[in-house]
């Protein structure tokens, strides 16, 4: 594992950005290692965007990523992921993003157009090194809601290759937070069997 | 927080919290602001199981004033509260400083807060502990930000000097590991008070004593184990650090494979330890400033050296090496080190933005502040856009991108102060309208002396308190007119101050119906004198919070009566999220996962398209 190892987790208020900087900075400690975790959340309960940055290494590092130094970026909306990469994307970022849009308010009165999936993708791929994109609507409204979407995404980073924490801790350190009947655990095992 | 010898993750504020138990603090006054708030919030969590007193205070300045009061009866007590409460309290400060704080011991933690995430401005705090003349402290880790409220606490026991802590926003809300300590057995009692607790008649002999406190505390902190020399004889660049600006600056060296750069990180910022910065000054031939919002330790340091033989060359906010605003990053650090070193940096290549949008903050669905600002607008109208919003300090802040519906917003009560002001102005041919707005936890913060104020001098204004009964904005905390009070505090009405002061017109209305808000509004403004207006408020996250929503009806879009595109009120004017446009279906929707069920676009829509339904 590179020393530090970066993720950036990227999505609207409500969406359980701070869940899952808890979740994996518990993962990490639980690993011995050191996690710091900054948060910009001082818009969180307004529709704002919401960055949280994870840190994980033998030693503290400093709470925000610097620029281009992501391995992994997690987005939570298709939006934020792009504005979170534009921002913090380098050349061993691999980036994975759920395709379900959040629209703004200024979309809903028509002075913006959100972007279309294709055009974010299209951008990713040119600021990532890899770009995965997850179609989870479907399981989680079968499952209880996109509110779990936090879970699920970490799941699927889990099961990567790439992931510096072993997919079984995180499940564990998700249990310490939501119980082990949780929903969100259901949620996590069905993001981490999407990615192989 | 677990209590064990083990590194638990903490967050700064968390980290401070942790060390005011362990400081075996009595008594914490406060009131909560972005990014200080968790401080209090947990200590209240904890007052309980440790017997310790916590408040959240009216404002800052009585929350200073009752601490001192603690401390000055043998209590330790602290006081946290965010940069701009500082300006309030600063009052009290500038004489408490004098008056010393007895035995108890008084911490005042400020919590900064750089790019003003969460702030209307972005103002360095650190001045006050030079104006005041007391000693200041800067964490730069999570473990410091613990250990050093119970290092403050002694030292303010011993000099009876208040202490200052600074932390900023990336410290307080950034987390890591802590080793934690044991929280002490109590040893103090509270007893009576000195007889020398004022300034009067020589403030100036008490001035002069201060001084001579402020030498001895400057050669203790020329002791201290908190401030990290650099390991190196011999350096090119030495980085002079504070606060969190420490982690960037090593994690820069780290990136660029930096030699013979050293950093110097000072954790007692004022007065500063000043052998141990000639000492190091000594060592290298440059200097770079690495800290955040102004150049305060630079220009410490700066002063201090005109008195060397050999000044080494000095990089920092002053000539430019550094940006003099916003917020500090390793990014920033990188470029600055680069740019002393000759070092080029790869540029990235940039790739176009333009697809892009920004997303902006708005109210919540269900907000009822969202149906002011529509009857503000609406009124504008009427009066031929002749009408002055003056605002204040809230969620009902976001009003200044609501249509653009407040004209000015600065400091905690400014908005009824600068409406006394205009309120006078008819006489030199001011004919607007004057509105004041504010919520009800700042009402009482700040707003009452501008009130009775406009009461005596007559000033013609509508003051607008929007009374959602709760402290919304840094997350619900209580204060004196909240609807839901603990067993052992008595709640103020806001009704019963108005009444008291005896406006010329006083009405209170439901925030909920727009129809007669619109009417109420336009009615009041159009009278002479003092006008005030209580808006019974709803803040649906508070509610959620309590009395989680049962959905009994729903509401949908009529498409026979909606007319689309021509008109898109509901979704373009009035912009509750919770209503989308739907272009394939040429006509709004209503997203039933983020509608509350407030009902008030059905009032907004012109055609009678949006229909209230029954969940089967």
């Amino acid at each position: 594992m590179r020393d530090p190892f970066n993720i950036l987790v990227a999505g609207v208020g409500g969406q359980g950005n701070l869940v899952c900087g808890r979740v994996l900075a518990d993962a990490s400690a639980q690993s011995g290692l050191r996690p710091v975790v900054g948060d910009t959340f001082g818009a969180s309960r307004r529709g704002g965007s919401v960055l949280t940055h994870l840190r994980i290494g033998k030693t503290d590092w400093a709470p925000l990523i610097p620029k281009g130094e992501v391995d992994i970026l997690l987005g939570l909306e298709p939006l934020e992921a792009l504005r979170a990469a534009l921002e913090f994307a380098g050349d061993r970022t691999v980036a994975i993003i759920s395709q379900t849009k959040i629209p703004t308010v200024d979309v809903n009165n028509e002075k913006y157009e959100y972007p279309s999936l294709e055009k974010i993708i299209d951008s990713l791929n040119k600021l990532c090194k890899q770009v995965i994109v997850l179609d989870a609507e479907e399981t989680l409204t079968r499952i209880g809601s996109m509110k779990m979407l936090n879970s699920y995404i970490l799941g699927a980073m889990g099961a990567l290759t790439q992931s510096p924490l072993p997919l079984k801790i995180i499940r564990e350190s998700l249990q310490s937070i939501f119980g082990s009947s949780s929903a969100n655990i259901v949620a996590f095992d069905e993001g981490s069997e999407i990615v192989h | 927080m677990i209590d064990s010898k083990h590194e638990t993750i903490m967050g700064g504020n968390e980290a401070i919290a942790r060390g005011a138990l362990e400081a075996g603090i009595g008594f914490c006054a406060s009131y909560p602001g972005t990014p200080s708030t968790e401080i209090t919030t947990i200590l209240l969590d904890f007052a309980e199981e440790h017997d310790i007193y916590v408040e959240w205070s009216v404002n800052e300045k009585v929350a200073l004033e009752a601490a001192a009061g603690a401390s000055w009866a043998g209590v330790p007590a602290l006081c946290p509260m965010k940069s701009l409460g500082l300006n309030v309290a600063s009052d009290f400060l500038l004489n408490l400083n004098l008056s010393g704080t007895g035995t108890g011991g008084l911490v005042i933690v400020v919590c900064d807060d750089p790019r003003g995430h969460s702030s209307s401005n972005e103002q360095d705090s650190r001045f006050y502990a030079k104006a005041a003349q007391i000693p200041l402290l800067e964490p730069s880790t999570y473990q410091e930000a613990k250990d050093l409220v119970p290092f403050a606490l002694r030292l303010s026991q011993k000099y009876e000097v208040p202490v200052l802590i600074r932390s900023t926003t990336r410290l307080s809300h950034s987390r890591g590991l802590v080793i934690m300590g044991d929280i002490p057995k109590r040893e103090w009692k509270a007893g009576p008070l000195k007889d020398d607790l004022f300034n009067v008649p020589a403030p100036h002999f008490k001035h002069r004593d201060l001084l001579g406190k402020m030498e001895q505390i400057s050669k203790t902190f020329d002791e201290s184990k908190w401030n990290t020399n650099p390991a190196e004889k011999d350096l090119d660049v030495l980085i002079i650090s504070s606060g969190i600006s420490r982690r960037y600056s090593q994690e820069a060296i780290h990136l660029l494979s930096s030699k013979d750069i050293g950093i110097l990180n000072l954790v007692t910022t004022y007065p500063l330890p000043r052998r141990s910065v000639v000492d190091a000054l000594k060592k290298t031939r440059r200097v770079l400033f690495s800290e955040e919002i102004n150049p305060f330790v630079e220009d410490e340091v700066r002063s201090l050296a005109i008195d060397l033989d050999n000044v080494p060359e000095f990089h920092g906010k002053r000539t430019g090496a550094i940006p003099t605003f916003g917020e500090m990053t390793t990014d920033v650090m990188q470029g600055a080190i680069a740019n002393l070193k000759n070092i080029k940096l790869d540029k990235r290549n940039k790739i176009d933005s333009y697809i892009l949008i920004p997303r902006p903050l708005t109210f919540c669905p269900g907000c009822t502040h969202r149906n002011f600002y529509w009857a503000v607008r609406k009124v504008r109208k009427r009066v031929g856009d002749k009408l002055v919003v003056a605002g204040d300090i809230g969620c009902y802040s976001l009003g200044v991108f609501y249509d653009r519906a407040m004209t000015t917003m600065q400091a905690m009560g400014s908005g009824i102060g600068v409406a006394t002001g205009l309120g006078q102005l008819e006489r030199f041919g001011f004919d607007a309208k004057i509105l004041a707005v504010a919520g009800d936890s700042t009402f009482f913060h700040a707003c009452i002396p501008g009130l009775i104020n406009a009461k005596h001098k007559n000033s013609n204004l509508t003051f607008v308190i929007l009374d959602n009964e709760t402290t919304a904005m840094t997350g619900f905390q209580t204060h004196p007119g909240a609807l839901h009070q603990e067993s052992n505090q008595k709640r103020v009405k806001i009704e019963e101050i108005i009444k008291a002061i005896e406006p010329d017109f006083y009405a209170r209305s439901d925030a909920n119906n727009i129809p007669e808000l619109i009417d109420l509004l336009h009615s009041t403004i159009n009278k002479d004198g003092l006008k005030v207006l209580l808006l019974d408020s709803v803040c649906v996250l508070e509610e959620a919070r309590r009395d989680p929503i049962v959905k009994e009806t729903y509401f949908r879009i009529d498409e026979d009566m909606c007319i689309g595109e021509k008109c898109l009120i509901c979704v373009s004017e009035f912009a509750c999220p919770a209503i989308s446009w739907d272009k394939t279906m040429g006509h709004p929707v209503i997203l039933d996962q983020l509608c509350v069920q407030c009902g008030a676009c059905v009032a907004v829509c012109p055609h009678d398209a949006i229909k209230e339904e029954r969940v089967q």
